[in-house]
This record gives structure tokens, C-alpha cells and sequence, in this order.
């Protein structure tokens, strides 16, 4: 056992440091810095989504307001009062964490699709604001975000484009992972997963789901608005559209494809759709309808997403 | 006579709202299902009306049953894809299958008919009531019309036909009734039909109000989940009042406080009957369809 986790350990850095210099590996073109950039965002963004779903069993549709909260404190913040990267990310998160928090306590008693449809209005509810409230930038959207700037102790650390951010949108994407990992190993992990699985035997062992949840969702929410905080500085320009249903149907289907719990699932998935998009895009609306059959047909017949598809097969391989 | 003016409106808009919403309520009644591409399924509605009056040219009373029949192929189309998850009671799955048949629809419609708006035009919209200083069309009376007897038509199946009988069997209890040699699927699939029949004709009456967009039907399914849950799931006579009391409530609210903040009032009073009464909604409670 030990020996196993130790080699999937290395196996897993060995893959990090692969992915570092992957963009320098395919030629360092700028288009390529942009596509890692974007897929270490909206892989961080699906993860938020991915432990709500995978490991609490609930369909949060409220995901691309977390992740919108962290663009949108980031983008004010930086615009309004001139403050670096590190004071807009810890507000983002802080922001992200009331939300999350009040959603939480409002829909603590609502289930299944009574849960999903409040968060489901909650997204179109956000829509509404941001594309009619002034004080967020209104149909206009918001204009002129800086560059990211992280500099302390004297180290200047500064990104201005896709290829200077791809180090942070790293480190980003690295931490994510990890703390994933971790919260699967722990508690709190545990716990949510029991009270999904087996609601009566985890109010025997003393879980309160209620807190379980909370603290999952709250969790989930950061995690949404961290990646939220990287998009203002990539995007430079922030609007309404950063809660298009697109995000929603691009979450959802990271976190299905490859099925439930798969660590590296969601990032997966997520290079998958976007190389599909980047490099092999059929147009916008071509677009639209391929991912949204994946995610029906994904559903539809391998409700265990391709690593489940991929393991019965090697199970019946097994057998013959 | 502003506010007469209003809450004529506010009527209207509650016939709209209820005619929209009713397949949600007999879908979640009968097979406990959650649609979340009913918003598009609007949409595609509206544009089917549109594109068999301007390009096949037929008049308006035949676009209308075009366009039911459109929905109809879409929901079996959505409802065979399901079927699994329905009879497993698969909730997450269904909801988020849903989602993703939207998305598709919406993908779909913008490659056919284009991303820029049309106006939807029919004859009745364009006809004035003759009633000094009221600004209502004929196509409202329509709406309101064709909502009653609409209602009135679907109670009295539901509850002295024998089909009618068929489906609140399946929606008491599906694996009793499957025991006592109902056809369950077939329910089902009819359900889903319904589904796409009734927000089908309910786009073709209510879309000439505004102008169409392939990007619309968000704020539909907000409203239709609002006069679910407050008519309570399953309730035909429920939605009716419910949606009536959302559309004055729409109505007023949007000429008084704040046009844009419609929806979002509708969405806070939603969250404030669902934290007053959580347990009017959920999986136990409310089952069956009357």
C-alpha cells in the first residue's frame, strides 16, 4: 500500500514537471501559452464543481457564480482601489466564502433537484445583476484590469501575458490538485462521501450532514473563485459572460466525463474539450451542440464516465 | 387607468406563465422528472412558428400545430435518451442530461435560424382592441383564452378520462401500476410529449408578445419554477392561480420598483416561501398529479 501511493506520488510529479514545460515542448507559440493558461483556469473552476458532486452527491448549478465572484472582486478591486494580485485573491476568496455561506444556510434543508434548481435561479438571478447594476460595471462590463502583480520581499513577480502567466496558472492548477487529494483523505472527505452513500450509517457515526456540507460547499465555492481571481487577469476585460451557460455546461461535463472521483478527471476532460474548441472547432454553435452531446451521452450510457467504461472493459479482459 | 392598464397586463402575462409551466408541473407530478431545457424548448417553439409562417408561408393556425409537433418529436427524442435514468430515478443524471439538451437545442436553433432576433407577427398581435386608452391586442385575449380551456381541457382528462386515470396511476405509484399491467414507459414517453407539446403551443401563443432570440428561455424556466412550486407540484389547478398571481406580481413590480428586477423579485420570493415551507417540495411530499 505504502509503496503504491509512494510510486503513484512520483509518477504524478513526474507528470507536473511534464506539464510544466509542455508549452515549450510544443513549439512556445503564444497560442499554446494561451490554451495552458485557460485550461489550468477552467480545470481549477470544474474542480470546485467536481468535489460538490462527486463527493457530496448534490448538482450545485450555482458554480459559475463562484467562479464569477472571484473575476468580478478581483476585477473591482483592482480597478477601483489599485491593490495587487495577492489582496485581490484573498479577497476573492473571502467574498466567494460569504456567498457560499449564505447560499448554503438558505438551501441547507433543500435536496436533490429543489437544491439544484435554487442554484440554478441563483446563476440567472447573478446574470440579471451583472449585466443591469452599475457598481458592476452594468452592459458595459469592466474595463482596464492591470497586470497580475505579486511582487514581495523584493522578488518582482509580475505577468502581463499568457506566456508570463503560465507559471502562476500552474502553481494554481498544482495547489488545486493537491488540496482535492487531500480533502478526499480527509474528514471532512470522508464524511461527505458517507452521509452521499450511506445517509444513515454516517448520522450513526456522528456525522452532522448539515456541517458537512456547509463546509464542503464553502470549500468548493473558493476553489471556483480562485479560479475566477487568474480569469480577470487573463481576460483584462470582465462582463456578464463570465456566467454564459457555456461555463455551467463546460463544468458539468468535466467532472461527468470521465466519471466521479478520478483526480485527474476534471483536468482531463478539460484538455480534451478545449483542444477540441482551439484546435479542432466546427464554429460556435457546431461548439455548443458537441458539448452538450457529450454531456447527454455521456449520462446517457456510461454513467460512470470513460474510466469506468475503460475498467469494465480491463475487468472482462481479466476474465477471458 | 395606469393601473388598470398593469394589472391587464399583469393578467395576461399570469396566462402566459401558466400555459408555459404546465408541462413542467404534470412532468414532475407523473415521472418526478426536472426539465432544465424547458427554456429552450420554448425557444425552439417560437422559431418554429416563425419559420413555418415566413418561410413555408402557412397562416398562423397552422404554424401553431407545426410547432406542437416539433416539440412532440423533440421531447420523445429527450425522453428516449432518458428512459434509464427515469425508470432508476436517476435525478442528477436527468437534470443534468436536461441541461446538456438546452445546450444542444440552443446550439442547434442559432445554426439554423441565426443569432440576430426576428419579430414574430401574427394577425392577431397586430390587431388592436378597440378599447380607448388600453394598449392590449387580440393575441392576448388569445393567450388568455386558449389558457382556460387549455387548463380546463387537461383537469378534465386527468380526472374523468381513462387515460387520465392511466397516468395518476403511474404517478402514485409506478411499480404498482407497472405490477397491474400498465404500460410505464409509454406513460412516460406521453408525459414527455406533453412536455414538449404544451411549452411548444404556449411559445406559438406567447412569443409574438416579443421580439424572439435563439439565446432566450432562462427567464422562462425561472417563472415555470416559480408557479410550480408555488402551485405545488402535480397541481394543474395550482399552476393556474399561481401563474395568474406571479404574472400581476410581474407585472406590478416591473412598472412600479424596477422592470429589469423581475425575475430577480420572482427569484426572492421563491427563496422566501422555500425557507418558510421547505418540506411544500421534495422528493415525499406532493406526489401524484390532480
Amino acid at each position: 500500500m505504502g509503496t503504491q501511493s509512494n510510486k503513484k506520488q512520483w509518477v504524478l510529479l513526474l507528470l507536473a514537471v511534464l506539464a510544466f514545460f509542455s508549452p515549450q515542448i510544443a513549439g512556445g507559440s503564444t497560442a499554446v501559452y494561451s490554451a495552458v493558461v485557460v485550461i489550468s483556469i477552467f480545470a481549477v473552476m470544474s474542480y470546485g464543481l467536481d468535489i460538490v458532486m462527486s463527493d457530496l452527491g448534490e448538482v450545485s448549478l450555482a458554480h459559475p457564480v463562484f467562479f464569477a465572484t472571484g473575476s468580478y472582486t478581483t476585477a473591482l478591486l483592482a480597478t477601483k482601489l489599485g491593490v495587487g494580485a495577492w489582496t485581490t485573491l484573498l479577497g476573492s476568496l473571502f467574498v466567494a466564502m460569504l456567498i457560499a455561506l449564505f447560499v448554503g444556510l438558505v438551501t441547507l434543508r433543500l435536496r436533490e433537484f429543489v437544491f439544484s434548481l435554487v442554484t440554478y435561479a441563483l446563476t440567472v438571478v447573478a446574470i440579471t445583476l451583472a449585466s443591469n447594476w452599475e457598481f458592476l460595471g452594468g452592459s458595459d462590463g469592466i474595463r482596464g484590469i492591470p497586470k497580475l502583480d505579486m511582487s514581495f520581499l523584493g522578488f518582482n513577480l509580475i505577468a502581463g501575458n499568457d506566456k508570463e502567466l503560465w507559471p502562476y496558472a500552474f502553481v494554481l492548477l498544482v495547489v488545486t490538485i493537491y488540496i482535492i487529494d487531500r480533502f478526499r483523505k480527509s474528514h471532512l472527505g470522508i464524511a461527505a462521501l458517507m452521509s452521499h452513500q450511506n445517509p444513515r450509517l454516517a448520522i450513526m457515526s456522528g456525522i452532522s450532514h448539515a456541517k458537512v456540507r456547509l463546509q464542503v460547499f464553502v470549500l468548493s465555492a473558493c476553489i471556483s473563485a480562485a479560479a475566477g481571481w487568474l480569469y480577470a487577469y487573463q481576460r483584462a476585460y470582465l462582463s456578464a459572460d463570465v456566467m454564459d451557460v457555456y461555463f455551467l455546461i463546460f463544468m458539468l461535463t468535466a467532472v461527468v466525463l470521465f466519471g466521479r472521483q478520478q483526480l485527474l478527471g476534471p483536468l482531463a476532460a478539460t484538455i480534451l474539450i478545449l483542444a477540441q474548441e482551439k484546435f479542432f472547432s466546427l464554429g460556435g454553435y457546431m461548439d455548443k451542440i458537441i458539448l452538450g452531446s457529450v454531456l447527454v451521452l455521456t449520462l446517457a450510457f456510461f454513467p460512470n464516465g470513460l474510466m469506468g467504461l475503460f475498467n469494465a472493459a480491463s475487468r472482462r479482459f481479466k476474465k477471458t | 387607468m395606469n393601473f388598470l392598464q398593469q394589472l391587464i397586463n399583469g393578467v395576461v402575462l399570469g396566462h402566459a406563465y401558466a400555459v408555459i409551466a404546465i408541462g413542467w408541473t404534470l412532468l414532475l407530478g407523473v415521472a418526478k422528472l426536472v426539465n432544465f431545457g424547458h427554456g429552450q424548448m420554448y425557444m425552439l417553439g417560437a422559431f418554429v412558428t416563425w419559420w413555418a409562417m415566413f418561410f413555408l408561408g402557412v397562416p398562423y393556425v397552422v404554424a401553431i400545430p407545426i410547432a406542437i409537433l416539433a416539440g412532440i418529436v423533440v421531447g420523445l427524442i429527450m425522453q428516449w435518451f432518458m428512459l434509464k435514468a427515469t425508470f432508476e430515478q436517476n435525478l442528477v443524471s436527468i437534470m443534468v442530461m436536461t441541461l446538456g439538451w438546452g445546450y444542444i437545442l440552443h446550439g442547434a436553433a442559432a445554426l439554423v435560424f441565426g443569432s440576430t432576433g426576428k419579430i414574430l407577427d401574427t394577425p392577431l398581435s397586430m390587431a388592436d382592441v378597440p378599447i380607448d386608452a388600453l394598449w392590449l391586442t387580440w393575441q392576448d385575449i388569445a393567450i388568455v383564452i386558449a389558457a382556460i380551456a387549455f387548463f380546463l381541457l387537461l383537469q378534465y382528462v386527468l380526472n374523468h378520462t381513462k387515460s387520465g386515470r392511466l397516468v395518476r396511476m403511474v404517478a402514485e405509484d409506478p411499480k404498482l401500476s407497472q405490477l397491474a399491467g400498465i404500460n410505464v414507459k409509454s406513460i412516460y414517453y406521453a408525459v414527455f410529449a406533453f412536455e414538449g407539446a404544451s411549452v411548444a403551443f404556449a411559445a406559438a401563443l406567447v412569443a409574438p408578445r416579443t421580439p424572439i432570440l435563439t439565446s432566450m428561455g432562462f427567464e422562462e424556466v425561472i417563472m415555470t419554477f416559480v408557479v410550480v412550486v408555488v402551485g405545488g407540484i402535480g397541481s394543474v389547478k395550482g399552476s393556474y392561480f399561481a401563474g395568474l398571481a406571479l404574472g400581476v406580481f410581474s407585472a406590478l413590480f416591473g412598472a412600479y420598483v424596477a422592470p429589469a428586477y423581475s425575475t430577480v423579485a420572482a427569484f426572492v420570493v421563491l427563496i422566501i416561501l422555500l425557507v418558510i415551507r421547505p418540506e411544500g417540495l421534495g422528493s415525499n411530499s406532493g406526489s401524484g398529479v390532480h
